[in-house]
Parts: structure tokens; C-alpha cells; sequence
């Protein structure tokens, strides 16, 4: 974490140099037509005081700079979440946990918590905003964590309100084989108008 | 033996980012999701665009009982201008929390931090404590304890960054 750490600071100030530097010759460039001696005649000719004309340029220079350099961050903090990821949770130990819905009438999702292995390691709760937006399709990732690979168990309890108000609360046991590759746990909770009930139900994946 | 010291220090030195320090001035405010009196999920992120006024406080603690009702009127005065209040009392139980919000006459939201989660988070160092965000979600301002007259600061600090 801390190697990452450093090794982000040591990009920025790369970056940072790279661009004073271009910010510098630029100036520089700038000083130089400054100095130049003005014709009157041009001036004249162009209707925009000579001074301008440069500046504008190099302003719009820096501008797309700023933006290329504000571009290369954004992609070098992307590639280094994915490093970080990679470095905590290694693909031959990792899991993760999603948790979607599908429900109109039959559930009000309050709060999750999971237990992995018998061990409590997340208890989330859920504002009305946050049960809109997976209601609307949003995907949640609940939980990353690492396991040890053969048989592990995961159990998720989901309290809310069901169906007249009610307060509810249902769980779901899931056993999966952890192999060599991350797994991923989905956790679905749907409408069974069969049954007038939500559903739920956790798949693995491989 | 120099060495040896030396090490010690070195990695006493990497240690102290590690160590928790109390929320100050200028830190992003720690986010948290609390379950209120009323059985509501509130969640501290979705107050950004206002400001917000973070009061820590337990039911066995006299001066957070006094200052409860200064901080009504506070919240009273000024929800309309994008301000409000909230309320976490730390000792993780519903039923005192509502009973002495109750008490107080408060309206504003009071959270039940169960399991001392978010005491934590803060790492609060007194009681009361309150911490006052602004409306990018940063810590502005910290208070420690309650005196009769500390209100005037809060109202001065809530006044400054409303009018931004």
C-alpha cells in the first residue's frame, strides 16, 4: 500500500515537472515575442493589439496540456485501484459480493449483513436513495474480501419490510469451491408473484 | 546498539500515519449510514449541498442535555437556508436516545451509533463533541465539550458558511 502510495507521488511530481517545464518554455516563447519588435502596420492591420493574439494561443495551449495531464491522472489512478486490488486481493483468495434487486411491492430493503464462514464481515444499511437506485438497476459490491480456497460458506441476512408493512427478515446460505480464479457471489432479491413474497437468492460464478 | 535504536525510531515513524487521529479542520468528514430513532437510514454523504452541524452525544452526559434545546433553535432558524442537525448518540442504544431527544424537544434527526462505530471514526476525544461540515462535505469546525455561551461560536461559524 505503501509502495503504491510512493509510487503515485513520484508519477504526480513527474507529471508536475514535465508540465512546469512546458509551462516554462512556453513563457518563455511568450517573453520572446513580447520583446519582438511590433510592426504598427500589423497591428493595425489585424484590428487585435499584438500582445493578445500570443497569449490567447498559449492560453489555450496550457489549457489542453492541463487536460491531457488531467486525462493521464485519471488513467493512472484507474490502473493503480486495479493494481491496488490485485495487491490485497489476490484472484487465488478473492471474493466478492453483489447484491441487485428486483422488487416493487413485496420489500423495502433496510440493511445486509454478511457472514462469511461463520464470521461476521459486513453489516451495511440502506437509505431510501440507496434502495431507489437498485431498485432502478444499480449493481452493489457489498463486500471484497479474501478466503482460503476449498469449501467456504457465505450467508446473507436480509432485514427490510415485506409484504403489508411487515418487518422482514429472510436469509441465504450459499457453499462455494474457491478455486485458483476470484469468485463472485451475486445476491438477487425479486419479486415472486407467485407467491406474493420476495425472493432470495445468491448464485456463484465460475 | 545505535543501530538497534535506530530502527526502533524508523519504524515507530512508519507506524504514526497508521495511528488514528481525531477529524480536524479541513479533513474530508468521514462518511456513515446510522439507523435513527425513528427507525430511518440516514447517511451523512446525502447532506451534501448542505451544511451540516454533527452532534456526539450520550444520555448520561449533563451539558449534552443542555445544549440539546440551543441546537433546536439553531436547526429551527436555519433548515430553510440549506443547514440542519444531526444528532448521534453514542452509547448504540434506540430507546434512551428517543426518550431523552424527546425530552429535549428536538426535530432534528438522532442517530443511534450502535457498536461505537462511528465514535471510533471520529475518534472523539470529549462529550459533547460536535463537528460542524460544510457544503462540499469538509470538516470546518470542531468543538469539544459544552459551556453556556459556546452556542455563539456555533451560530458564527453556521452564518459564515451559509452565506456561501
Amino acid at each position: 500500500m505503501q509502495r503504491i502510495a510512493f509510487l503515485f507521488g513520484a508519477l504526480l511530481l513527474m507529471s508536475v515537472a514535465a508540465f512546469g517545464d512546458d509551462a516554462k518554455d512556453a513563457l518563455a516563447d511568450d517573453n520572446v515575442a513580447a520583446d519582438a519588435p511590433v510592426s504598427a502596420d500589423t497591428a493595425s492591420d489585424a484590428g487585435v493589439p499584438e500582445s493578445d493574439a500570443p497569449a490567447k494561443a498559449d492560453s489555450a495551449s496550457l489549457g489542453s496540456q492541463m487536460e491531457d495531464i488531467k486525462h493521464g491522472l485519471l488513467d493512472l489512478k484507474r490502473d493503480l485501484a486495479v493494481l491496488e486490488e490485485d495487491l490485497l486481493y489476490p484472484a487465488s483468495s478473492q471474493v466478492a459480493v453483489f447484491l441487485s434487486m428486483d422488487v416493487g411491492e413485496f420489500f423495502a430493503l433496510d440493511s445486509v449483513t454478511l457472514k462469511l464462514n461463520g464470521k461476521d464481515v459486513t453489516h451495511y444499511l440502506y437509505t431510501q436513495k440507496q434502495a431507489d437506485a437498485l431498485f432502478r438497476g444499480g449493481v452493489q459490491r457489498l463486500f471484497v474480501g479474501n478466503v482460503k480456497q476449498g469449501q467456504n460458506q457465505l450467508t446473507a441476512f436480509f432485514t427490510g419490510r415485506g409484504p403489508e408493512g411487515r418487518d422482514y427478515k429472510r436469509a441465504t446460505t450459499v457453499t462455494f469451491e474457491k478455486s485458483f480464479e476470484p469468485s463472485y457471489v451475486e445476491l438477487k432479491i425479486s419479486d415472486s408473484t407467485a407467491k406474493y413474497q420476495p425472493e432470495f437468492v445468491a448464485t456463484v460464478s465460475p | 546498539m545505535p543501530m538497534k535504536f535506530a530502527k526502533w525510531v524508523a519504524a515507530a515513524c512508519l507506524c504514526m500515519p497508521m495511528m488514528s487521529h481525531a477529524v480536524a479542520v479541513s479533513d474530508v468528514a468521514p462518511d456513515f449510514t446510522l439507523k435513527s430513532v425513528d427507525g430511518t437510514n440516514t447517511r451523512l454523504k446525502e447532506f451534501r449541498g448542505q451544511v451540516v452541524l454533527i452532534n456526539f452525544w450520550a444520555s448520561w452526559c449533563g451539558p449534552c442535555r443542555q445544549e440539546m434545546p440551543l441546537l433546536e433553535r439553531i436547526d429551527e432558524r436555519y433548515k430553510g437556508a440549506g443547514f440542519t442537525v444531526l444528532g448521534v448518540n453514542v452509547e448504540g442504544k434506540a430507546g434512551p436516545a428517543k426518550e431523552v431527544a424527546s425530552k429535549a424537544g428536538v426535530s432534528f434527526p438522532v442517530l443511534v451509533d450502535e457498536g461505537q462505530k462511528v465514535s471510533e471514526l471520529y475518534d472523539l476525544e470529549s462529550m459533547p463533541s460536535s463537528v460542524v461540515v460544510d457544503r462540499d462535505g469538509v470538516v470546518r469546525y470542531v468543538h469539544k465539550g459544552y459551556k453556556p455561551g459556546d452556542e455563539a461560536k456555533y451560530l458564527e461559524v453556521v452564518k459564515k458558511l451559509i452565506g456561501k
